[in-house]
């Protein structure tokens, strides 16, 4: 029995074993004797991972299936990873995990993983052309890539190299990319996905409040969660910490009420107290119009956004106010954004636009302003449309209005930065003079932060099209990392086109469409075989931080993306290999920076390497700032004693132009032109929170939507059998996913239940099998992005839908932040 | 050719077939066997025809579980479980039963005038039985497990426990008795109470296989005592059905070549009544349970609306049972050959869909499978299944036609009747 | 001797499926062998609609059709209340399958429902198992007798209670934290799981264990109670209202 964790008298050590230390045991207040813990805590380090005899060996890592980033255990026996659990002692997963926590086993053994570097040996390249890959050394592989690289260099080109990325974890991946662009000399180092994510929540708070990150919010204590287009009990990150935060609010008194807004019936808007079926791309207005109650029925909160000079003032419906007769407190804009816009947005105004009863309207603004503390949050679903930012910021500005910003129970902060030392290689010192050279400074590929899209972070949708037009340039070479826009971005067969045209490295674990398009494979170790290291999602705002350690060693001979990067910045010619060499590999790295835990050890005992490893997680409680009353507080060790001026919350908390959370919004004021241009708003009005037309592209006479479902993995879990078998009926049936569409809507269209469909606009055409369902609009289809992998592996291959649910995703971005607008397309619907 | 003394004693038979295969040599001793019998008859067609269709059929079946296994059927774990093949064992078994109780009319009830059935029935009823144990041995994942766990499991709650326990008997009371009638040991005392001991033992055996479905409340179309009644009546229909058919077979579907009695019998109109009787019968059970099905709205009842939607189930009803119900009442028709053979095999065929659409409607509704069903469950034999059924037919048949060949089976107390030179004569 | 049950709460459940993926994996389950099933439903017209759901153990009946209608005694019931499948003794029969008023048994021989290639073809097993999957749980845990592992050819499967965890925990235990270390790794793989917190596992025998409580405090209620199987897993309907009595959303 001695080799089963379950043994009783084993279980506690092999615990100890896992958390790696006493000190937890003693955190969690369980009073388990640290002697017994210790003595064997030594002998749980000196087994390797994956120790054979039959012991389990737990071992510390992170999930890998979303952003969030959850902390897990991995169970390890005989060399054999078995199980995947929560890891107990991480605040943000708290033993716990989303369905999609526990498939890395399943990905860890996928037959069809790549094995091995390979180069492409058929010229031709093409959906249907078989790259014909050919096995060859790492060696030989890297040097090819330095070949390349050095090449462009002489040539005076190295701005046609891209790195394209995607999920990136941390300091680790793709946190060395910046140093390898500023040495090697490239804009192009990090290419992200964001744009094609969620960019537009990032953005709202950014010119809001100052923040470009998404939100911390205090789930456990809040009374009332108003959910825009968020997945909150399905994808919402962190997705695991929500749903325990779920079972928290909804069981402790008072219990929190929540009301979704969403356009079709889904376990989130299910599991809620009310849910408002809404017309698609119209959340604004209906945030609008309970902003506009708020006021109206006096709920606002006046300690934070300030009050009329006479307490006879009151706002009344289409009449504007005199801005000197209200004192704005940390609103900023206040009395203008109601004279501008919100003075006419009633319920009224609203039904017209959203469909929703004005009634409903009301009711949920006064609960909403009436009930505290309160949230109210967004994502994809009220953003993913081209006046996505507007949107979300009439969303964001209610958190302003009832004055939970920063506060218990509210919009607690944002994420606070990890205590990570800097390395001591320093990347400033190894830059050669072709690197300083001021023709390095060179637009973007994807033309992002350029007068083409000046407000965005990034725009991974332009790359494809812009290399097509050679505008800025034509490139030479792409690797990819963590990201597939040749099945996940809007008109992706555009990418298809594009990568014809350039020499293609894909990084990538497993075959994807990319790998069929690739010229070079430098497969990645799965994330269950490396050493890497990341930052939380936003959770409580506190820093926590996690790493991942192997729990086997590498199945195949593969290499992590860091050394890989690392081991090319090596063959780099001049000093930019010489600082490759002195930085040696990502063990190396993360040894560096871990030192910063010494003099700021986690709340878990964790103070360095070694015991990071132990535990997989860091972090410091508790988030640094709390408004309370419309006063600013700092934590000072022992509370929230040090109350903080204006200016300090300008440098500190709200670092906005004028230090406050603006409804007249500076940043917009300075692009007011661009503004106006792209979305056509009189530049006077564009600084406002207010309510933009959304155009449909595509054409078609049925808003199309593709939701994400709680058992899907981005477009990562599409070979997995186990997967497909749970994808939640309405739209999964164990082989395929469904066309969510409403009975009434189908019959017109004489389209049966179960029945197949082609899903068509001026984009493209797709087929895939309908499901009757009467929760969704029946002016709307949904359709997850789940299925339609045509090179995945045996099991993606041959399940409906027929192809990527963007291949009827027209390329249109949202001007402000970027983002495309995934769900605001239109499509036609036909029987085949 | 070679002079065949036929045995008179299991003893015997192995002496005999030594002798044989001495004097024959290998080639022509199994060629030999295989035309076993009393010279040529239809039976031997039969015979060799089943023979063929056995092998393939079997062939395939085998193969198939040897290579994919079970994974062969379309039955699921969200759907159907129990499919085509466990239907097929349920029509030979009550077939089965059925013939016992034909038997069972002249040797414990002492209607001499059935006498000439008498050892043919039992013969059927052991072969069908045998071809329903066949098909099942195949169906069940473990068939062999079977013999030491169901007597150590003892397990006397189960349903199938006891079906199993009964059909044994049954099985061997069978063999008793007809061995005996091999031995013309009509009369002896034994003979009775080995007659009524199967007799008994019959009635619970289609009792328990009734149970087996009539036991399981959550599966209300099949849910109640109604369901063991329904069984062994329909048995008994089943079982006359068997026997009109394979008498006229036996005498090249030509009344004339019949001997007296049987001869006067198939022309008598108590057979047909008889017959009609239990069509009758089965009809009533099928509609009444049909109605009530259709008027409830009883979750897991969906499947009656199902049924009323099959147009092969109303050509079950009408066809297959109404209409030879009306030729066996009809005075103009009752007496007629054609009449009767084509009541029996239309009987026959409607029972076997019967079973079919008993057993798979019972399983539309499926247990707690919510939206991952979004209808009744969709069933279709796959080939495998079917091949199993065939299998089934051919054995019965084929082991009938070899009966036919190494036995009597026309033999009465009064001994052997002079068939088998009617037989020649005509041929 | 314990009695174990487990209560599951609907007003916490989300319907996120985490425990039937996170038993597939403690238990070395097949693609859609869902011991561990989550049951949808939904009704009513737009905007009116109502989806339901509920996870779906095997109930562990006090009183187990299944067990009643196994000829060979191969489903059994122990003394604390699992009821178990011995593969050794099973025959394949599947009339337990026929019987369980609450489809949570499995048969192992089935063409895939989940599309694609037959894992058990791709993962083949060179011994009697049916299937050799690379994550399988640890051999020394597989347990025949008790239904625990991968199972061989041609028996039906089904939710053990996680036996080989739960059967471990020290005698006397009342309720199976997954939150404290000492009893997470007895803790069912479910319950260990889900976020939410809206399972519980715990002894039914003892008046003071948290699930006891929850059921008289809370008004657990039994799937098919009018079947009398008396299941040993009740549900919390809490505002969530009653657990759906229909067997399937057919449209008859
Ligand atoms: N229609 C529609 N489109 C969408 C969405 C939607 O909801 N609907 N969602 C959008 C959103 S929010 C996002 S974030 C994007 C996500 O889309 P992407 O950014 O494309 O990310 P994925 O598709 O999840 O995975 C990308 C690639 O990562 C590779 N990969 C998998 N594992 C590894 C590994 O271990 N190492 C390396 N190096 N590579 C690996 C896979 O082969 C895959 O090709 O899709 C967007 N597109
Ligand atoms: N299970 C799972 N979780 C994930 C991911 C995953 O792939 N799977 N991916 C992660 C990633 S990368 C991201 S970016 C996040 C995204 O997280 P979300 O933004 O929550 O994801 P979406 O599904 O794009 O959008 C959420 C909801 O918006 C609804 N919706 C569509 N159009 C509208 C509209 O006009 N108005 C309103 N009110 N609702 C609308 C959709 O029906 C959907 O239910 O999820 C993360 N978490
Ligand atoms: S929420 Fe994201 S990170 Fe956490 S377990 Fe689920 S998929 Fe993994
Ligand atoms: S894991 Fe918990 S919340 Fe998720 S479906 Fe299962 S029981 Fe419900
Ligand atoms: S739920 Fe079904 S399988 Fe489980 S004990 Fe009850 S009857 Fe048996
Ligand atoms: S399938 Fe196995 S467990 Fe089920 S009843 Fe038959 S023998 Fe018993
Ligand atoms: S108790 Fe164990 S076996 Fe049963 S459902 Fe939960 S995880 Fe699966
Ligand atoms: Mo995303």
């Amino acid at each position: 029995m001695s080799d089963s964790i379950l043994n009783p008298n084993v279980t506690r050590r092999r615990f100890l074993q896992a958390t790696g230390a006493a000190g937890a045991l003693g955190a969690a207040g369980l009073g388990l004797d640290l002697g017994g813990g210790l003595s064997t805590l030594t002998k749980a380090h000196a087994q390797p991972a994956g120790a054979a005899g039959g012991e389990t060996v737990i071992t510390k890592s992170f999930c890998h299936q979303c952003p969030a980033r959850c902390g897990i255990d991995v169970y390890t026996t005989n060399g054999r990873v078995h199980a995947i659990y929560g890891t107990l002692d991480n605040p943000l997963t708290q033993g716990k995990l989303c369905p999609k926590g526990h498939y890395g086993v399943y990905l860890l053994y996928d037959p069809d993983r790549f094995k091995s570097p390979m180069k492409r040996t058929n010229p031709k390249k093409g959906r249907d052309e078989d790259p014909k890959f050919v096995p060859i050394s790492w060696d030989e592989a890297l040097g090819i890539v330095a070949g390349r690289l050095n090449a462009l260099r002489e040539k005076n080109e190295s701005h046609r190299f891209a790195i394209i990325t995607g999920r990136g974890w941390g300091a680790s991946d793709v946190g060395i990319l910046g140093d390898f662009g500023k040495l090697y000399g490239t804009p192009n180092f990090n290419l992200g996905h964001s744009s094609i994510c969620s960019d537009a929540s990032e953005t709202v708070k950014h010119i809001m409040d100052g923040h470009h990150a998404y939100s911390a919010y205090d789930y456990p204590n809040t009374n009332y969660l108003l959910v825009f287009g968020a997945g909150f009990l399905e994808s919402f990150r962190p997705f695991t910490g929500n749903m325990v935060a779920w079972g928290q609010m909804r069981t402790k008194s008072p219990k929190t009420r929540v009301t979704v807004v969403d356009v079709h019936v889904n376990t989130t808007g299910t599991a809620a107290d009310r849910l408002l079926l809404i017309k698609p791309g119209t959340d604004g207005a209906l945030a609008l119009a309970m902003g506009h109650v708020i006021l109206t029925e006096g709920l606002w909160d006046r300690a934070f956004a300030g009050d009329f000079t006479d307490p006879a003032l009151k706002f009344e419906a289409g009449k504007e106010i005199d801005p000197n007769t209200f004192n704005e407190k940390w609103v900023s804009g206040l009395a203008e954004w109601w004279n501008v816009v919100l003075k006419d947005c009633t319920p009224e105004w609203a039904e017209k636009i959203t469909t929703i009863d004005a009634a409903d309207i009301r009711t949920v603004a006064m609960d909403f302003g009436s009930t505290k503390p309160a949230v109210a949050l967004f994502e994809r679903g009220a953003s993913a449309h081209t006046n996505g930012v507007y949107n979300g910021m009439a969303i964001h500005a209610l958190n302003a209005l009832t004055g939970n910003m920063f506060a218990k129970g509210g919009l607690r902060g944002y994420q606070m930065k990890t205590a990570w030392a800097k390395p001591d290689v320093k990347a400033e010192e190894f830059m050669d003079d072709y690197a300083k050279a001021p023709e390095r400074k060179k637009p973007r590929l994807d033309g992002a932060k350029t007068e083409k899209w000046p407000l965005a972070k990034n725009m991974i949708q332009e790359i494809a099209i812009n290399q097509l037009k050679g505008d800025p340039y034509k490139m030479d070479t792409i690797l990819f990392y963590m990201t597939g826009p040749i099945f996940s971005a809007p008109d992706c067969k555009k990418w298809e086109e594009a990568l014809r045209q350039v020499y293609v490295i894909d990084t990538s674990a497993y075959p994807g469409e990319t790998s069929v398009f690739a010229d070079l494979i430098l497969p990645d170790h799965h994330y269950l075989e490396r050493l890497q290291v990341a930052d939380t999602y936003p959770f409580q705002g506190y820093p926590i931080s996690m790493i991942r350690t192997p729990a086997v060693k590498p199945l195949y001979d593969t290499k992590v993306f860091g050394d890989t990067i690392i081991e090319i910045g090596k063959r780099i010619k001049g000093p930019t290999g010489e600082y490759y060499k002195r930085l040696g590999n990502t063990e190396n790295l993360i040894r560096m920076l871990c030192k910063g835990f010494e003099e700021k050890p986690g709340d878990n005992g964790v103070k360095d390497f070694e015991s990071f490893k132990a535990k997989g997680v860091w972090y410091r409680k508790p988030y640094a700032f709390l408004q309370k009353d419309g006063e600013f507080y700092e934590w000072d060790g022992k509370g929230y004693d040090k109350h903080l001026t204006p200016e300090e919350v300008k440098q500190k908390v709200m670092p906005t132009a004028t230090g406050k959370f603006e409804v007249k919004v500076t940043e917009l004021e300075h692009y007011a032109e661009y503004v106006a241009k792209r979305l056509g708003i009189a530049p006077e009005r564009a600084p406002f929170p207010q309510w933009i037309e959304p155009r449909h592209p595509g054409g078609g006479d049925l808003h199309f939507v593709s939701p994400k479902l709680a058992g899907q993995a981005e477009g990562r879990s599409a070979n997995l059998p186990h997967v497909s078998a749970i994808i939640q009926p309405t739209q999964g049936g164990k082989r395929n996913v469904f066309l969510e569409i409403h009975p009434e809507t189908a019959k017109k269209r004489g389209i049966g239940d179960g029945d197949r469909v082609r899903i068509k606009n001026d984009v493209g055409q797709i087929e895939a099998i309908a499901r009757h369902f009467n929760g969704i609009r029946p002016d709307t289809v949904a359709l997850p992005m789940i299925h339609g992998h045509w090179a995945q592996g045996r099991w993606a291959k041959g399940r409906s839908p027929t192809a990527s649910t963007n291949e009827v995703t027209a390329n249109v971005s949202e001007p402000i932040s970027g983002l495309a607008v995934f769900h605001s397309g239109k499509v036609f619907v036909e029987k085949i | 050719m070679f002079p065949i003394s036929e045995p008179k004693h299991f003893a015997e038979i192995i002496p005999y077939l030594a002798n044989l295969w001495r004097e024959e040599g290998t080639m022509r001793f199994i060629g030999t066997v295989l035309n076993l019998g009393h010279g040529r008859s239809a039976a031997g067609l039969w015979w060799k025809l089943c023979l063929a269709t056995g092998l393939a059929s079997g062939g395939y079946a085998l193969y198939m579980l040897v290579t994919l296994g079970h994974a062969s059927f379309n039955t699921s774990s969200d759907g159907v479980n129990w499919g085509m093949p466990i239907a097929t064992y349920v029509f030979f078994a009550l077939t089965s039963s059925g013939l016992s109780m034909i038997a069972s009319i002249p040797m414990v009830f002492g209607f001499e005038q059935f006498n000439p059935i008498a050892k043919r029935c039992i013969w059927l009823a052991i072969i069908t039985l045998i071809a329903g144990f066949a098909v099942l041995a195949l169906e069940l994942g473990h068939p062999f497990r079977m013999l030491w766990a169901m007597p150590t499991g003892l397990q006397v709650r189960s349903p199938m426990f006891w079906m199993g326990v009964f059909y044994s008997i049954d099985l061997v009371l069978l063999l008793i008795k007809f061995y005996l009638l091999w031995q013309q040991d009509w009369d002896s005392p034994f003979s009775h109470f080995i007659g009524a001991a199967s007799f008994v033992a019959v009635i619970l055996a289609s009792g328990m296989l009734g149970l087996v479905f009539g036991s399981v409340v959550m599966r209300p179309m099949w849910f109640g005592s109604f369901t063991s009644i329904y069984y062994m009546l329909t048995a008994a229909l089943c079982g006359a059905a068997a026997i009109v058919v394979t008498t006229y077979m036996a005498y090249h579907f030509d009344r004339d070549r019949m001997p007296e009695p049987l001869r006067s019998m198939a022309g008598s109109h108590e057979l047909p009544m008889v017959f009609a009787t239990l069509i009758g019968i089965a009809l009533v059970m099928i509609l009444t349970r049909f109605w009530t099905g259709l008027w409830s709205n009883l979750d897991g009842f969906e499947g009656f609306h199902q049924l009323a939607r099959d147009p092969l189930f109303h050509l079950e009803v009408w066809v297959g049972l109404a209409l030879p119900f009306v030729m066996m009442i009809s005075p103009s028709m009752q007496r007629r050959e054609g009449a009767q053979l084509t009541a029996a095999f239309l009987v026959l065929a409607a029972m076997f869909y019967n079973r079919y659409e008993f057993i798979i409607s019972g399983q539309f509704v499926p247990m707690f499978k919510g939206s991952w069903v979004n209808s009744l469950v969709p069933y279709t034999p796959s080939l495998t299944e079917w091949s199993l059924t065939v299998f089934g037919f051919s054995i019965a048949l084929g082991l009938y036609a070899l009966g036919e060949k190494l036995f009597h089976l026309s033999a009465t107390p009064s001994g052997e009747p002079a068939v088998e030179q009617t037989a020649e004569a005509a041929a | 001797m314990a009695k174990w049950g487990m209560v599951i709460d609907l007003e916490k459940c989300t319907g996120c499926q985490a425990c039937t993926i996170a038993c597939g994996m403690e238990n070395s389950r097949l693609p859609g062998e869902h011991w561990q099933d989550v049951i949808f439903f939904n009704e009513g017209q737009y905007p009116s609609v109502q989806m339901k759901w509920f996870p779906r153990p095997c109930q562990h009946c006090e009183n187990p059709s299944c067990v009643a209608v196994c000829p060979v005694r191969a489903t059994y019931k122990t003394e604390e209340g699992f009821v178990l499948v011995d593969w050794e003794r099973c025959i394949g029969c599947k009339y337990c399958m026929i019987a369980c008023p609450y489809g949570v048994r499995f048969y192992t021989e089935e063409k895939p429902s989940y599309g694609g290639p037959d894992v058990k073809q791709v993962f083949k097993s060179n011994d009697a198992h049916s299937w050799n999957p690379p994550w399988k749980m640890p051999d020394s845990r597989e347990d025949w007798n008790h239904g625990v592992g991968v199972q061989p050819h041609d028996v039906v499967s089904k939710c053990t209670f996680c036996y080989h965890r739960v059967s471990k925990a020290p005698k006397g235990t009342a309720d199976l934290d997954p939150g404290n270390p000492a009893q997470r790794e007895f803790t069912p793989a479910c319950v260990v799981t889900c976020s939410p917190g809206a399972r519980f596992f715990g002894d039914l025998s003892n008046p003071r264990s948290r699930v006891s409580k929850l059921i008289a405090d809370k008004e657990g209620v039994r799937l098919l109670d009018q079947l009398g199987n008396k299941p040993q897993v009740y549900y919390l309907t809490g505002s969530g209202g009653a657990v759906p009595s229909s067997h399937a959303n057919v449209k008859a």
